[in-house]
C-alpha cells in the first residue's frame, strides 16, 4: 500500500510476450474478481435492493414494487421515528464516550504498566468475549441487574440499593457497554502501545506531570486509535438490537427495534428499509466526521 | 370480517411480486457466484420423509408433548417457533411450499389462512370433537363457509397478571388498577398490540372489543397512551416470566394463566384474573398446511394433539400452560396430574374454567374489524416510543 | 513514592473492575448453567447437570448445532479464500479504483447486522436462497471475508514484495510463485483465518435470524429460546458455544503466535 511497495501494474515494463501477459491478466483476474463479485452480489446489491424497496408499497400485507415516497414521508413524519432516532443517537454517543473514558485507564495500564507477557495474556482475554454468544451475555447481565439479582444482593449488606436499571436507558447503556467495552479497551491499548516511548520519557525529563503527559503527549499522539475506538463503539451501539430489547425493555424502542417491529407487525419491509437506509446514512456521516477529526488535525500539527 | 377478506387471494404472492424464474434468469451471474457456496453446503437432512414440520408458538415441539407421537409413528417433530400472529403470517407466506406440515395458529388468523389457500379443509369426523366441551364443538372462527379448517388444541383467558405481594385480589377487580400509583413504573406489557388493546377496549366499555367505531378507536388510543407513565417495559414472551419473577413488573395486562401458572408452580407470588369488565380468550388451533407433502402424518399429529393423551400433555407444556377443550383430556389430567389440574381449574367438582366462560365475561380475540391491523399496530408503535 | 504506589494501585484496581465487568456475564453463564433452579435467582439452589441433559436431549438444539457447524465450515473455507485473494490483490497490484475495491470488500462489518439481515432476507427471498443454509452461508461469508483479509494482509506486510517480482522477472510464472512462495508464507495466517472466520460464523445470530427460516442455526435457536421461554438451558448452550468458539480462537491464536515468532526470529 505504501509507495515502497511493488507497483506491478499490468502492462509490465519488462519485455514480456503477449501470452505471458495474458497469463498475468488471467492470474490477476483469478484473485481479483471473486472477492469483488461476491461482495458486489451479496453485499452491494442487497443494500441497493434495500434502497429500492423503500419506494415500494405494502397493501394489506402485500408487497408490491412501486415508486412511492409514502414510506419516507410516513417514517420521517412519524413521531415515534423521530423519538427513536434522537434516543438511539444519544445513547450510542453516550456509550462511545463512556466506553472511551472507562476503557482509557485500563488501556493505559495494559500498555504502560504491565509486563509484556501479562499484557499479551490480557489482550488475548479481551478477544474472548467476541466469541461468546452475545445474546447469552446479555441474558446473563439481565440476571445480574434484576431486583433480586447479584448486584442488589451484594449492595444490600452495604446498606445500598436496591438499584433498578432494567427496562431503562441505563439498562440499555449497560448492555451497550457489555458489547463495546472489550473492543474499545483493545483498540485503545493498541493505540497507546504505538505511542513512542521516547516521547513520553522526553515529557517526563522536561518535568511534565503524569496527568499533563497523558493529556498533552499521550492522548494527542494516540488520537487516531482513540477516535477509531470511540467510532466503533458508536457504530456497534447504534445498530444493536439485543441490549435495548432485553435490558432496555424496548422502553423506548431504538431504531433496530423499530426495524424489527415494522417487519413483525405488518410485514412492512419498505418502512423497515427506510429506517435501515437512514441508519446507514447516519453511520456513514458519523464515521467520516470522526475520521476527518482524527486524521485532519494530525496533518495540521507536525 | 375485515378488509383482508376479499383482497387477498394468495398469500404466497406476498413476497414474490416478481416472477421468481424470470428473476433467476436475470440474476444468473449472481447464481453462478452463489453456486460456489451452494455446492459446498448440503441441505439439512431432515427435509426427508419421517419428519413433521410444525410452525407454532414456542414450546410445542417439546419432547414432553411430542415424544409419544414420535415413538408411535417413528418420526421427528421439528418446530419452528414464532411469537405473534403477524410473524406467523409472514413465515407462512415467505417459506417455500412444503416447508411446514402443520401450523398452530391463533383462531383469529384461521380465516385469513383459509382464504389465502394456505391451509386445507378438514373432515370433522377425523377428530374427537364430540369429546370437546359443547362450547368448542363448533367453534366459530374455525369454520369458513361451513367447512372446518382448524382444530382447537388449547385456550386461555387474558386479563391481568399480577404479583400478589403488590396487589390484592380486590385491587385487580377492575382494569382501573392499571393506573394505580402502587404500580407506577411497574406495569409491564406483552409486546403485541392485540391482547393488550383488546383488554383496554373492554375497559373502555366496548361490548365487542375488536369491532369498534372510529370514535371508540380514538378513545382506546387515549386510554392506552395514558398508561405510559405506568410502563416498566415491553417484553417478549420469556421476559414476562423473568420480569414478574424478579419484580420489575408488578402487573401485566392482556396476559393470563399462561404466564402465571408456571411461575406459581415455582413459588413466585403471582396470580391472574379476569376483571369485571371482562377478558379476552386466546386459542391455539392446528391446521394442515396446503403445501404439505405429508398430509397423512399431519392429520395423525392433529389427531394426537386433540386426543386425551395429547391434550393432557399439552395442557402442561414446559414453556407455558393452558386450558384444553377435550373433556376426556380433563379426565386424564385429573388422574395423572391432580395438582396441575387443580391449578388449571380443570376439575368437574369445583368452579372451573368453563364456568367462567359461561358467565359471558370472555370475548374471543379477533383481529380488528373496522380498522386495519396496520392502524392498530401503528398506535402500538407510537405508544412504545412515547 | 507513596503517591506513585497509590496511583499504580488505583490503575490496577480500575483495570480489574473493567475486566470484571467484561467477564462477569461469561462466568455467570457458566456458573448458572449448573444451577438447579429454573428461574435464575439467588440464592443458588444446588448443583445440577439437568440443563446439559436437557440440551443434549433437545432435538432442535442438536439440529441447530449441526446447521451451525455446516455453515461455519463452509463459511470459513469460502471467506478465507476470498479474504486471501483480496489481501493478495491489495498487496500486489495498484490499479484505478483500488480504494473502492478494498472498501467494498472490507466494509460489511461496519454495517449493523440488523440491516444486513433485512437486506439479505429481502434480496435472497427473491433468488430463492432465503430459508436455506446456503443463504445463511452467503451472508456469513460477506461478514467474515474482511476478517480473513485483514489477517492475511497483516502477514503479507512482512513479505518483501521484491521477492515475488524477482521471481516473475526470472521467468517464474505468477502461478508457480504464488503456490511456491506466497501461499506457504501465508499459511499460518490462512489457517488462523479459517478458524477465526468459522468462529465469526458460529456466533453470528442476526443475519442467520432473518435468513435461516426453518433451518435455524444454534445462535438463532438461543435467540428464539430467549424470546420464548425462560430456561437455564440457555446458559448450558452458552457455555457449550463458548467452549467451541474458544477452541477455534485458541487454535487461531496458537497459529498466529507461531507465525509471528517465526517471522521475527530471523531478524533477531
Amino acid at each position: 500500500m505504501s509507495d515502497a511497495q511493488s507497483t506491478q501494474t499490468l502492462p509490465s515494463a519488462s519485455p514480456v510476450t503477449s501470452s505471458a501477459r495474458a497469463t498475468r491478466l488471467r492470474f490477476a483476474a483469478f484473485w481479483g474478481l471473486p472477492p469483488l463479485v461476491w461482495q458486489l452480489a451479496f453485499f452491494v446489491v442487497p443494500l441497493g435492493f434495500l434502497v429500492a424497496m423503500t419506494f415500494w408499497s405494502v397493501k394489506s400485507f402485500r408487497l408490491t414494487p412501486d415508486a412511492t415516497l409514502a414510506n419516507w414521508t410516513f417514517i420521517l413524519n412519524a413521531g415515534f421515528f423521530r423519538n427513536a432516532y434522537i434516543y438511539t443517537f444519544w445513547l450510542a454517543g453516550l456509550t462511545a464516550l463512556l466506553a472511551s473514558l472507562i476503557a482509557f485507564p485500563a488501556a493505559y495500564t495494559l500498555a504502560f504498566r504491565l509486563q509484556p507477557a501479562t499484557r499479551r495474556f490480557l489482550i488475548f482475554m479481551l478477544v474472548v468475549p467476541f466469541f461468546t454468544s452475545y445474546p447469552v451475555r446479555i441474558y446473563s447481565t439481565q440476571i445480574f441487574f434484576s431486583p433480586q439479582g447479584i448486584i442488589n444482593a451484594a449492595l444490600h449488606p452495604l446498606g445500598l440499593g436496591p438499584i433498578s436499571v432494567l427496562n431503562s436507558p441505563t439498562g440499555t447503556v449497560i448492555g451497550y457497554l457489555v458489547l463495546t467495552l472489550p473492543l474499545v479497551v483493545l483498540l485503545q491499548t493498541f493505540a497507546l502501545m504505538n505511542v513512542p516511548k521516547t516521547l513520553i520519557e522526553a515529557a517526563h525529563n522536561l518535568g511534565c506531570g503524569r496527568l499533563r503527559t497523558i493529556l498533552t503527549v499521550i492522548v494527542p499522539s494516540a488520537r487516531i486509535g482513540l477516535v477509531v475506538a470511540a467510532t466503533f463503539a458508536f457504530v456497534l451501539a447504534f445498530g444493536d438490537y439485543v441490549a435495548p430489547l432485553y435490558l432496555g425493555g424496548s422502553k423506548p424502542p431504538t431504531l433496530s427495534i423499530l426495524i424489527a417491529d415494522q417487519v413483525k407487525s405488518g410485514n412492512h419491509w419498505p418502512r423497515a428499509s427506510v429506517v435501515a437506509v437512514i441508519m446507514i446514512l447516519t453511520l456513514v456521516a458519523v464515521m467520516s466526521t470522526m475520521l476527518a477529526l482524527a486524521y485532519g488535525r494530525r496533518g495540521a500539527k507536525p | 370480517m375485515n378488509e383482508f377478506d376479499d383482497k387477498i387471494t394468495d398469500f404466497r404472492a406476498l413476497l414474490h411480486p416478481l416472477n421468481r424464474r424470470r428473476f433467476m434468469q436475470g440474476a444468473s451471474a449472481l447464481a453462478g457466484a452463489a453456486a460456489i457456496g451452494a455446492s459446498a453446503v448440503p441441505e439439512p437432512a431432515y427435509a426427508q420423509d419421517k419428519v413433521l414440520n410444525l410452525l407454532s408458538w414456542p414450546g410445542h415441539g417439546d419432547p414432553a408433548f411430542v415424544k409419544p407421537f414420535e415413538e408411535k409413528y417413528g418420526c421427528k417433530v421439528v418446530a419452528k417457533e414464532y411469537v405473534g400472529g403477524e410473524p406467523m403470517l409472514a413465515l407462512m407466506n415467505q417459506s417455500p411450499p412444503g416447508t411446514f406440515d402443520v401450523v398452530l395458529a391463533d383462531a383469529e388468523y384461521i380465516g385469513m389462512l383459509a382464504q389465502g389457500g394456505l391451509i386445507d379443509k378438514m373432515d370433522p369426523a377425523d377428530y374427537p370433537l364430540a369429546d370437546y366441551w359443547p362450547e368448542f364443538q363448533k367453534f366459530g372462527p374455525h369454520w369458513v363457509n361451513e367447512s372446518l379448517y382448524s382444530v382447537l388444541i388449547r385456550f386461555g383467558y387474558l386479563g391481568i397478571a399480577y404479583r400478589t405481594d403488590v396487589l390484592s385480589e380486590k385491587d385487580v377487580e377492575s382494569y382501573k388498577v392499571l393506573w394505580d400509583d402502587k404500580i407506577k413504573g411497574k406495569l409491564g406489557f406483552f409486546d403485541w398490540y392485540l391482547p393488550t388493546m383488546g383488554c383496554l377496549s373492554l375497559y373502555d366499555g366496548n361490548k365487542a372489543p375488536f369491532d369498534i367505531s372510529a370514535e371508540a378507536f380514538d378513545k382506546l388510543k387515549k386510554t392506552l397512551f395514558s398508561l405510559k407513565p405506568q410502563a416498566s417495559g415491553f417484553y417478549s414472551m420469556a421476559d414476562q416470566f423473568s420480569m414478574l419473577t424478579n419484580g420489575t413488573a408488578a402487573a401485566i395486562p392482556g396476559v393470563g394463566d399462561w404466564v402465571v401458572l408456571l411461575l406459581q408452580k415455582n413459588g413466585v407470588p403471582v396470580s391472574a384474573t379476569v376483571p369485571k369488565e371482562g377478558g379476552i380468550q386466546w386459542t391455539e388451533s392446528m391446521s394442515i398446511v396446503s403445501s404439505s407433502t405429508k398430509k397423512d402424518l399431519a392429520k395423525a399429529f392433529i389427531q394426537y394433539a386433540s386426543s386425551p393423551e395429547g391434550q393432557a400433555r399439552s395442557a402442561i407444556l414446559p414453556s407455558y400452560w393452558a386450558s384444553i377443550p377435550n373433556k376426556k383430556g380433563w379426565d386424564l389430567l385429573i388422574k395423572d396430574h391432580p395438582a396441575e389440574a387443580k391449578a388449571l381449574r380443570h376439575t368437574f367438582d369445583a368452579r372451573n374454567v368453563m364456568d367462567e366462560y359461561k358467565e359471558g365475561k370472555i370475548h374471543i380475540r379477533q383481529t380488528p374489524v373496522k380498522q386495519s391491523i396496520e392502524e392498530w399496530n401503528d398506535v402500538w408503535s407510537e405508544f412504545k416510543s412515547m | 513514592m507513596n503517591a506513585a504506589l497509590l496511583r499504580r494501585a488505583a490503575l490496577l484496581v480500575w483495570t480489574l473492575l473493567v475486566f470484571t465487568f467484561i467477564f462477569a456475564p461469561i462466568v455467570s453463564t457458566i456458573v448458572f448453567s449448573f444451577n438447579a433452579d429454573r428461574f435464575p435467582s439467588l440464592p443458588w439452589c444446588g448443583f445440577s447437570l439437568q440443563w446439559y441433559e436437557a440440551v443434549f436431549a433437545d432435538a432442535s438444539v442438536q439440529r441447530g448445532l449441526v446447521n451451525s457447524l455446516i455453515v461455519a465450515a463452509a463459511t470459513s473455507v469460502i471467506a478465507t479464500f476470498l479474504g486471501f485473494a483480496a489481501a493478495y490483490v491489495d498487496y500486489r497490484y495498484r490499479f484505478f479504483g483500488k480504494a473502492a475495491y478494498t472498501a467494498i470488500v472490507a466494509l460489511p462489518p461496519t454495517v449493523p447486522v440488523v440491516i444486513l439481515g433485512v437486506a439479505m432476507l429481502t434480496f435472497e427471498g427473491r433468488i430463492g436462497l432465503s430459508g436455506t443454509l446456503t443463504g445463511v452461508t452467503v451472508g456469513h461469508v460477506v461478514l467474515a471475508a474482511p476478517f480473513a483479509m485483514a489477517l492475511v494482509r497483516m502477514r503479507l506486510a512482512d513479505l518483501d514484495p521484491d521477492i515475488e517480482r524477482a521471481a516473475w522477472n526470472l521467468g517464474a510464472t505468477p502461478w508457480s510463485t504464488i503456490v511456491g512462495v506466497v501461499i506457504p508464507f501465508c499459511l499460518p495466517a490462512i489457517l488462523a483465518s479459517i478458524f477465526l472466520t468459522a468462529a465469526v460464523s458460529f456466533d453470528e445470530f442476526m443475519i442467520a435470524w432473518f435468513v435461516s427460516g426453518v433451518n435455524e442455526t444454534l445462535p438463532v435457536r438461543v435467540l428464539a429460546m430467549l424470546q420464548g421461554q425462560v430456561s437455564p438451558r440457555i446458559n448450558a448452550i452458552g457455555a457449550l458455544v463458548f467452549a467451541v468458539s474458544m477452541t477455534l480462537v485458541v487454535a487461531a491464536q496458537i497459529l498466529l503466535g507461531r507465525n509471528s515468532r517465526r517471522s521475527k526470529e530471523p531478524q533477531q
